[in-house]
């Protein structure tokens, strides 16, 4: 890739340098000149219709935008003057007058608007022109967030947004004019929209309070809040989250775009699922007295539990492991491992094989953004690594890229395939269709799952390795290997053998007693009696400890009950598909009397 | 005490929560430096009802009825200096919510229809009628009636920000408005 040219540009009477193709506002912000924006975010492409980063040339009667027109090698701009100025108030008082901003109700006030800090910045304490108070409605079918129409400045940072990042383009404009309105999907609300994830991405691109978290909205303005960097630990791409915090309580989650997995993109689940769900926190240790669980202290459940472990000599002992542990909590259970006869790692459907041979790929995000050509094989990213989802929707929709599927099951990334095979197909017919369209695909990619390690999935794969090896030109397939649970394949590599059948295991020989490390799954470890027999099988162990978070189905069963603290509680480390130790934080202090899974199995060793 | 005549100030409240004047009672003891330069004539504080020749009209809240726009336009006829104080009076703000309406459902919605009234009844259809001002069909700011020489917003503006507006007009000089001094709740 050749270098761009440098070019110098004068601005304000500063020489700044540049590159060839840099718009004036790039250049302007790489050399600490301020220039109002509203509209512009850096992420996305510009859009030039706000009119607030106006700026003058020299030489020229006009004024353009900043944000969108490439600076001339040569050329001097003028950022700053009271023409200028005097253009911007305009430009704000009108947008003042055309809806209902009203500032003491709105969550957004006080520092965390950008049209608020605008007018303040050109010193507006009047408008000039006669308020609209147009009746505008409010969406709040969503279930994270609402849309206030009448705080909306069609910025289309959300419209923009929705297309660039997320890649559903599930927002636009319609109407025209003064009756231009964001809409969702064809006239829909965001509860009925068929293509919204509820990323909530669109909320954090918006610069008023027309978008807004539901669960943030009054509980604390941001710029009071204190910030945390973690990871996200609900699946293995391992996002970074920008947590705020205020009181002894989360505020909002945003995405980290300082982490280069995601660069301040989430998904449903980070996003709202971490923090915005109700849930039944377990707070104290419970046990079991007759048909009830009672609280305890600490003292009393391991005591309790340390009894069971010890006092029958052949009794047969497992311990059930969630793929949601830190890197750190392994080393604990392999001190804790000679107290048991087996101990299985609980990971998703047809996972093991997975985990057997744990595979890492190296920076598949750019990978994904430079491929010509996608494959995705026995994987599900639109449900299980929904930022990847993203990415792929990304390189298909703005570059054209190549999408083939090959799963059984259904998913949201269907409609945006060349080649969608739910079923495996030998026929000529249909691997010269697979070859045509890969016929001018120079970066290619193989995004798998665990549904590849199958014979199914094989058949697949080899077919597919003989239409690249046949081409003529381009590299071969770069590999992603996409997991469904967390850390699984850190875990396994480190020796925690992952399961292929929970019932299976239980049943080859009757467990006495089973200590389950739920942590802090969502479901408080329910999906556990998914696979059949299973409950039946924990309800003939004599003695179940469940170490948990929230309250479940399988909580309910134990004899004892040791709470676990959340992602937003724990230290250590998670290692995500890139192979990648992440780092999680603690955001908060434990609630309760809730420990870190490493403290409570340190504390059973004693 | 100075031989300098006091400047006379006239306040009045309209469709406004008196919020705007609670925090010019805010400025606590800097009131009596004020009474050393300025005479409060009438003014909801003060009682007085009559609002006499002024210096300085000082109004609160938006006009939302036709007892509000003859109060205002009085308070302009008898000042030099009219401000707008607080941001009902500047923007419409809370009051002007009701615009989003048709007037005749705000009514009904207030009088009728609200969860605890037992029986209620629209304002002008009894003995009352005639007496009670009549409402305009939208909520206004003052501007948008008579003109307005300053404009403190907020809501309320603070103490410290009515000082300064105040101060600044009695040195003779109007308030200038930037980023470290405005607030628009």
């Amino acid at each position: 890739m050749i270098a761009p040219k440098q070019i110098t540009v004068t601005i304000d009477g500063k020489r700044c340098a540049g590159a060839e193709g840099q718009t004036i506002l790039e250049i302007a912000r790489a050399n600490d000149i301020y220039i109002p924006t509203l509209c512009y975010l850096k992420q996305l492409s510009p859009w030039g219709g706000c009119r607030l980063c106006i700026v003058e040339i020299v030489g020229s009667p006009k004024v353009v935008p900043a944000c969108s027109t490439p600076a001339t090698d040569g050329s001097e701009v003028v950022a700053t003057s009271p023409r200028l100025r005097q253009l911007r108030r305009n430009t704000l008082e009108l947008l003042f007058s055309e809806r209902n901003h009203i500032c003491p109700i709105c969550p957004m006030n006080n520092g965390d608007c950008g049209l608020q800090h605008q007018g303040y910045v050109h010193g507006i304490e009047t408008i000039r022109y006669p308020y609209l108070y147009p009746a505008l409605p409010v969406d709040l079918s969503g279930p994270y967030f609402g849309l206030d129409h009448n705080r909306c400045i069609l910025c289309t940072r959300c419209v923009r947004t929705c297309e660039e990042m997320e890649g559903v383009h599930t927002l636009d404009i319609a109407h025209r004019g003064i009756h231009n309105r964001v809409v969702v999907d064809i006239g829909a609300s965001f509860g009925t929209s068929d293509t919204c994830t509820s990323c909530g991405a669109c909320v954090a691109a918006c610069p008023t309070g027309a978008l807004f978290d539901k669960a943030a909205a009054f509980r604390g303005k941001l710029n009071t809040c204190q910030t945390v960097r973690t990871t996200c630990s609900e699946c293995p791409v391992g996002c970074g989250l920008l947590v705020y915090t205020r009181e002894n309580r989360i505020v909002e989650v945003f995405g980290d775009d300082e982490a280069s997995v995601n660069r301040g993109h989430l998904c449903r689940r980070g996003r709202y699922e971490t923090w915005a769900e109700p849930r039944s926190r377990i707070l104290q240790p419970l046990v079991r007295r007759g048909e009830k669980l009672v609280p305890a202290t600490w003292d009393e459940a391991l005591g309790a539990v340390r009894n069971a472990m010890n006092n029958e000599s052949d009794w047969q002992r497992g311990m059930l492991i969630s793929p949601r542990i830190t890197n750190e909590t392994v080393s604990v259970l392999k001190a804790l491992g000679p107290g048991y006869d087996r101990v299985g790692m609980v990971v998703g459907t047809g996972e093991a094989a997975f985990c057997r041979s744990p595979e890492f790929a190296a920076d598949p995000m750019r990978s994904i953004e430079e491929a010509d050509g996608i494959i995705i094989l026995g994987a599900q990213p639109s449900r299980d690594n929904r930022v990847v989802a993203a990415k792929i929707r990304h390189s298909v929709r703005r570059q054209d890229a190549k999408l083939l599927i090959f799963h059984s099951r259904k998913s949201d990334l269907d409609v945006y395939a060349d080649v969608c095979a739910g079923v495996v197909s030998l026929e000529r017919a249909f691997w010269k269709r697979v070859t045509d369209t890969l016929k001018d695909v120079k970066h290619p990619v193989l995004v798998y799952g665990p549904a590849a390690m199958t014979p199914i999935g094989y058949t697949v794969l080899e077919r597919l390795i003989g239409v690249f090896e046949k081409k003529r030109g381009g590299h071969a397939p770069q590999l992603v290997p996409l997991p469904v649970t967390t850390n699984s394949l850190a875990l396994s590599k480190a020796g925690v053998e992952p399961l292929d059948d929970v019932a299976a295991w239980l049943g080859v020989q009757p467990l006495d007693f089973l200590h389950v490390v739920a942590s802090d799954e969502p479901d408080g470890g329910a999906r556990l009696l998914n696979g059949k027999h299973v409950r039946r099988l924990l309800e003939e162990i004599e003695y179940l400890v469940v170490q948990a978070s929230y309250e479940s189905a399988l909580t309910e069963l134990a004899d004892v009950v040791l709470p676990a603290a959340v992602w937003s509680e724990k230290s250590g480390t998670i290692t995500n598909f890139e192979g990648r130790e992440l780092p999680l934080r603690p955001v908060l202090p434990p609630r309760g009397e809730a420990r870190e899974d490493r403290a409570i199995l340190e504390a059973l060793l004693k | 005490m100075s031989d300098k005549p006091k400047v006379k100030v006239a306040t009045a409240w309209l469709a406004g929560c008196s919020g705007c004047h609670m925090s010019v009672l805010d400025l606590d003891e800097r009131l009596i430096d004020l009474a050393q330069l300025v005479e409060f004539t009438a003014s909801p504080i003060t009682d007085v009802k009559e609002i006499p020749e002024v210096d300085v009209g000082i109004i609160e809240g938006a006009v939302c009825n036709e007892e509000n726009e003859h109060v205002l336009r009085t308070m302009r006829r008898r000042c030099k200096v009219l401000v707008a104080l607080g941001d009902c009076a500047i923007t419409g703000n809370i009051p002007a919510l009701r615009n989003q309406f048709k007037l005749k459902d705000v009514i009904a919605r207030g009088f009728v229809e609200t969860e605890s009234t037992q029986v209620g009844a629209l304002p002008g259809s009894g003995p009352a009628n005639g007496d009670v001002p009549k409402l305009a069909d939208r909520v206004r700011p003052i501007q948008e009636f008579v003109k307005v020489d300053v404009h403190i917003p907020g809501c309320p503006p603070d103490a410290d920000t009515i000082w300064y507006a105040l101060t600044e007009l009695l040195a003779g000089r109007m308030p200038q408005w930037s980023e470290t001094n405005l607030k628009y709740d």
